[in-house]
């Protein structure tokens, strides 16, 4: 029998917001694809560049950042630096021929579990919708 | 004189004269500023033949000399020579010569603090184009039938690349050579910067009779650096005349009209995606992750590198993530100085790689790397 394809995601989840976010959608029992790899940062702007293209090359179909919203971080400007690489990263994913939706930036506050399950559904849909990454692809031949 | 003074400037010593390209301005600037001690070093590029030049760090006025002259086929970017002049002597003055990449790479580093910049004399270079040396002695074997350990003296005026030996002197229009697949570097073509607007002085010979070298002052130290030749008695000058700063004009615009041509030829954009995806696989293929493009860069300032913390050679991916990092890393600043494709022992492209991307960015963020200390690196967040 077949299985059916799920896309591995990466996700980046802020010690302070999203982590908390996703506790509670998983407290509050919110059903969500079991689609990702979550890694616990202290901070947004603890996400390197560097994490988001390993975990690219090393397969994940998808990589998402999330973090607290703007004006709220933990540390005063976190997220900022976090929202300015990612609009640099989202530039150089879509010059070497990555899909759009293989990088994503959502804020997640610690309440919105509802949120945060609904936002996990919504990305796993897309990345079924367009199939596994190409340097996936590359790196199995 | 004033800032903003355009003159004509020649030096008074008959053998810097001889020997130096356009009445050897640059070479009596730099002797002038170690004589009147307003530097303690000076970088300069000591000729080995035609084809090849070796920067070097020196406070002796009599090697200074023996630098002088032009070369076009010995590509050297300065920048990361300068750098390393500010680690060994944070408190010293420097002075070199500077075509517009070597400049623009100076400002760059200037601005993450490796460089001094209120302590290194700029003395810009008009510059029209580098040529490969390799390639060039082929084009001299092939184009204008001559022996390349011949050739005595290079010159580029009016579009025309001439070559003298003792017995002839030959030219052949830059564009034909270009059509042939020889004449400048491939990303000399594509270069804007013609006039290194950013430094202090900016010596050319458009405009300019023979023997005498166009000059245009942009700042303080730059009046200073002319002021100190003169009352040392090393350089004469006289005002440019209108006509001879109409034709530098003209040249300039016409530079640059070339360049936009040849940018939209080079630079074809790749609308598919996939397409796209295969170009980048294709071309990273051949890396052998020697890293020598990230030592010669003159833009990449980082002390520990993060380009290379994230990958290993063992990985084997087509594309390496040194190359992602390092593309998303310079993107900002990369000004195309054409370094890294020069050195690359598997001859990948990069600096068409890096200039696709810094295009994006800096068009995105409004920022033309290396002009001026006014703008912040657009990496930096407010």
């Amino acid at each position: 029998m077949e299985e059916e394809w799920t896309p591995k995601i990466t996700l980046f989840c802020c010690n302070w917001c999203s982590y908390a976010g996703s506790d509670d959608a998983g407290v509050g029992r919110k059903q969500q694809p079991p689609s990702t790899r979550t890694i616990r940062v202290m901070c947004s702007g603890r996400t390197d560049p560097g994490f988001v293209l390993t975990a690219l090359m090393e397969g994940s179909d998808a990589v998402l950042f999330t973090g607290c919203h703007i004006g709220d971080c933990h540390y005063i400007s976190g997220n900022y630096k976090a929202k300015k690489r990612f609009e640099m990263l989202k530039e150089i994913l879509d010059e070497i021929g990555l899909e759009d939706e293989r990088l994503q930036l959502q804020w997640i506050s610690a309440s919105e579990g509802s949120e945060f399950a609904e936002y996990i559904r919504k990305v796993t849909e897309e990345i079924k919708a367009i199939g596994p990454s190409p340097l996936r692809q590359e790196w199995m031949k | 004189m004033n800032i903003g003074d355009r003159i004509v400037a020649w030096s008074k010593d008959e053998e810097i004269k001889k020997e130096g390209a356009s009445g050897g301005l640059v070479t009596s600037l730099l002797t002038a500023a170690l004589k009147g001690e307003l530097v303690d070093e000076v970088i300069a590029l000591q000729k080995v033949s035609e084809f090849e030049g070796v920067p070097i760090r020196t406070s002796n006025v009599d090697e200074v000399i023996k630098c002088s002259g032009s070369l076009h086929a010995a590509p050297i970017n300065l920048t990361k020579f300068a750098v390393r002049f500010f680690e060994a002597h944070p408190d010293g003055t420097l002075a070199l010569p500077a075509k517009p990449c070597d400049a623009r790479g100076i400002i760059e580093q200037a601005k993450r603090k490796k460089i001094n910049l209120e302590k290194t004399y700029l003395i810009g270079l008009n510059c029209g184009g580098t040529m490969p040396p390799i390639t060039t002695m082929k084009m001299l074997e092939k184009m204008y039938e001559i022996n390349p350990d011949d050739v005595i003296e290079e010159e580029i005026e009016r579009g025309k690349l001439i070559f003298k030996t003792e017995k002839e002197e030959k030219a052949i229009s830059i564009d034909e050579l270009e059509e042939a697949g020889y004449g400048r570097r491939e990303n000399c073509r594509y270069c804007e910067t013609n006039i290194p607007v950013m430094t202090d002085v900016a010596c050319g010979n458009w405009g300019a009779g023979k023997n005498e070298t166009f000059v245009e002052i942009f700042t303080e130290k730059g009046l200073k650096l002319m002021n100190n030749a003169i009352e040392l008695g090393l350089i004469e000058t006289a005002p440019a005349t209108e006509k001879g700063i109409k034709i530098r004009e003209k040249t300039n615009s016409v530079m640059e009209k070339v360049a936009k041509k040849w940018h939209k030829k080079i630079f074809v954009p790749i609308e598919d995606r996939l397409e796209r995806f295969h170009y980048y696989m294709d071309v990273m293929e051949d890396c052998i992750d020697c890293e020598a493009c990230k030592y010669v860069c003159p833009v990449c300032a980082c002390d520990e590198s993060k380009c290379i913390d994230f990958y290993d050679p063992m990985d084997s991916h087509k594309i390496s993530i040194y190359h992602l990092v390092r593309l998303l890393h310079i993107s900002d600043s990369c000004i195309g100085c054409g370094q890294c494709t020069d050195v690359c022992p598997a001859e990948i492209p990069l600096t068409i790689l890096h200039r696709r991307m810094a295009d994006r960015i800096q068009a995105k963020y409004d920022y033309i790397p290396g002009m001026d200390m006014k703008i912040p690196p657009s990496f930096e967040v407010e």
